[in-house]
């Protein structure tokens, strides 16, 4: 297919191939040209070779000497009046693709490199008030002259100076309780650091829900970590909001060393949203420390729910399986609640923190939203709790603005479907490292998080991605994150969000899974910025519970690499196939320009092998 | 890891089937010429329109290769474990109808 000249003054540096046969006599024209693009399938077959290529700038206007047939590659022994090539394309050097130059972010903090003048001259004039961002002085055609080079070699990390005052638009204050010992006893009730809960609440589970037919209740400490489990439907923060404080601002009680774990079967024995088996030891299949994960030496209280009979494939089921388990949640949160100031081993304030004058980012969460466990309760009373929540299916799955805080205060209640390896348990929210990331990070505002559901039909995808769209032009962003979990059909719209939102231009950032399995599916030409959440070595899907899930080294990445993209630097396109070296590249850039050392999290090569994962996987 | 254990990864073959069942989670596809079924997790189907029984999909598929004789004892101990427990479970159910 031939390319246009727009496209051929983007691949000027490509090599020029012949779309079509071609007379001799002609002068060659971007209609005469194959697109690009296609050259690394055809290379990789054999159909194409590239020796000897001129690039497509220089053989534009060149006079052909020889008809030559579709497809071949232009010589200088085809060509009369070839041009002389220019300045190749900086970004060769280093082999940084899909994420890349990070480094360069602080481009737009050295407009000394660029020798440029700001120069003012007023001749006459009186209550003249010249308010210059200084960021604004690096920009624009400053910018263009500092070599990229010397931009990654700059370690200037701070860019322009402060503008406007912070502001502090609201605070969460977390008091930790800590607990070492879960028990069963007459009563629910904390004592120092022994929880107990009632014998016998199990019945109220079970009468809480109709559909509800049976529940176990079993308390996991470390020593029982190698035990024998049903597939983990979520794992939730125990939380309560103090007083008459509301979620996302006030002071939230949480317990420390103690987690709810649900697990669930229908009345025939089948997991709730069976789809293969997951189930297995607890210690071979939970990657530790993952922000949706338990942390190890952690106490969960495991709850396995039996629904009715063949209600594991209807919304219904999961759902009453969640809701009937927060009954014992929220009885805990009701003992919180009373429980002592003493008893606080730690208070954390949380800020959510305006920076007028900072580039303005936001952060759009795409949440699953097909049904059944692909759904999520959003901006529930308690923190992950259910009472006071709407299903983001029942609300069209339309885009819902909340605050960092509420985000890190428990306002998803995640059904959470599968793919256990990528998917985002309610705790998850409670840890979200992007926000907490962004939040901090002085040199971004932060304003705001828009959770999208991610529907099952193309229409409404596109219907609720054009919604993201209109949300960001509103807000006036600088830059945007578009996050998603897991992958699917979920990547339709994950693309049409980042193209919505980039056709207003807005760079934006892309997270997902992706690597071997999720590569993704659709693309456009808004996905210059992306971010793999890819974890496992061999980069699959690998049935170990958050395991390729958004880490803070991830949020550390897509931070820099949306700095770089609203500073207007290139991000190198990224590879034809997979290579995990992108990160490891892009995270020793960020390292050096920083000057700061990023910790990796560990992958499944840490956990006890299991023979299933020896077998299969290595 | 990868594809690089298969022989005959490359053969790709146009396939079709006819949706038989959808529930909220799942579309279960019986593949044209009684050639089998899947079911999948509905978020692994790409729908323009609202997926229903009787509506014809499409997609590209290989064969599924053996990746080799061995037996992965844990996949068998799983796999019997959850077959005892729906047998013991329904056998509850039975009891319960009774």
């Amino acid at each position: 297919m031939s390319i246009t000249a727009e496209t051929a003054k983007a691949h000027a540096h490509d090599p020029a191939v012949l779309c079509c046969r071609a007379e001799a006599g002609i002068t060659i024209e971007p209609a005469n040209l194959e697109d690009p693009a296609i050259f690394d399938d055809l290379v990789d077959s054999g159909l194409l070779n590239l020796d000897g290529c001129l690039t497509i700038e220089e053989v534009l206007g060149a006079k052909l000497t020889k008809t030559c047939d579709s497809l071949a590659p232009l010589t200088a022994d085809v060509l009369d009046g070839v041009k002389a090539p220019s300045v190749s394309a900086p970004a060769v050097e280093e082999e940084v693709a899909e994420e890349a130059p990070v480094a360069a972010a602080p481009a737009a903090a050295v407009p000394v490199a660029a020798g440029g003048v700001l120069k003012i001259h007023i001749g006459e004039g009186k209550d003249i008030d010249l308010q210059i961002p200084v960021g604004a002085l690096g920009g624009g055609a400053a910018v263009a002259e500092v070599p990229a080079a010397a931009a990654v070699a700059a370690d200037a990390v701070a860019p322009a100076a402060t503008v406007g005052e912070e502001k502090i638009v609201g605070t969460l204050t977390r008091k930790h309780f800590n607990i070492t010992e879960v028990k069963r006893g007459p009563e629910t009730k904390i004592e120092g650091t022994v929880l107990t809960i009632r014998e016998g609440i199990e019945a109220d589970v079970i009468a809480d829900q109709e559909l509800v037919k049976d529940f176990k209740l079993e308390i996991i400490t470390p020593e029982l970590y190698h035990t024998y489990s049903e597939t983990v439907m979520d794992v939730q923060p125990i939380a309560t909001k103090e007083g008459d404080s509301e979620l996302g601002s006030g002071v939230t009680r949480v317990l420390d060393g103690v987690v709810m774990m649900l697990t669930g079967v229908d009345e025939g024995g089948v997991q709730i949203g069976e789809f293969g088996s997951s189930e297995g030891y607890l210690d071979e299949n939970i990657m530790w420390g993952r922000p949706g994960c338990p942390d190890k030496g952690e106490i969960f209280i495991k709850g396995n729910i039996v629904i009715q009979e063949k209600t594991n494939m209807e919304r219904r089921g999961p759902m009453a399986a969640h809701t009937a388990f927060d009954i014992i949640t929220q009885e805990i949160r009701e003992v919180m609640k009373k429980l002592d100031e003493s008893l606080v081993v730690d208070t954390q304030e949380l800020k959510s923190i305006r920076r007028p004058g900072k580039k303005k980012v936001v952060i759009v969460k795409e949440i699953m939203g097909q049904g059944a466990m692909h759904d999520n309760f959003i901006l529930p009373v308690e923190p992950v709790g259910i009472l006071g929540a709407r299903a983001n299916v029942d609300l069209g799955n339309v885009p819902v603005c909340v605050s960092p805080l509420e985000v890190l205060d428990g306002c998803i209640h995640a059904l959470t479907c599968i793919g256990p390896a990528s998917k985002e348990m309610s705790r998850h929210y409670w840890r979200e490292p992007l926000v907490l990331e962004a939040l901090h990070d002085e040199e971004v505002d932060l304003c705001g998080v828009i959770f999208v559901g991610s529907p099952q039909i193309n229409a409404e995808k596109f219907y609720v991605s054009r919604r993201v769209g209109h949300t960001v032009e509103m807000l006036d962003a600088d830059g945007a994150f578009v996050t998603t979990e897991g992958f699917g059909n979920n990547h339709i719209d994950f693309a049409s969000h980042i193209e919505q939102i980039g056709m207003r231009g807005v760079p934006t950032v892309g997270m997902s899974y992706c690597a071997v399995q999720g590569a993704l599916v659709v693309g456009n030409k808004y996905m210059q910025y992306m971010v793999d959440n890819n974890k496992s070595e061999a980069g699959i899907e690998n049935e170990i519970l958050g395991n390729n899930t958004l880490c803070p080294e991830d949020a550390v990445r897509a931070l820099a690499m949306l700095k770089a993209a609203m500073a207007g630097e290139d991000v190198k396109a990224a590879e034809k196939k997979w290579n995990p070296n992108v990160k490891s590249t892009n995270v020793e850039l960020i390292e050096g320009a920083y000057g700061t050392k990023i910790d990796l999290v560990g992958n499944e090569q840490e956990l006890p092998m299991s023979e299933k994962r020896r077998l299969k996987y290595s | 890891m990868n594809n690089e254990r298969l022989n005959y990864g490359d053969r790709i073959i146009y396939m079709e089937g006819v949706v038989v069942d959808v529930d909220d989670c799942s579309i279960s596809v019986d593949l044209k010429g009684r050639l089998g079924f899947f079911k999948a997790p509905k978020r692994m189907f790409i729908c323009d329109t609202e997926p229903k029984v009787g509506q014809e999909f499409g997609w590209n598929m290989s064969f599924p290769e053996q990746l080799g004789p061995e037996i992965n004892e844990h996949y068998v101990s799983n796999i019997e474990k959850e077959r005892r427990k729906q047998q013991e479970m329904s056998k509850r159910l039975d009891n319960k109808e009774v």
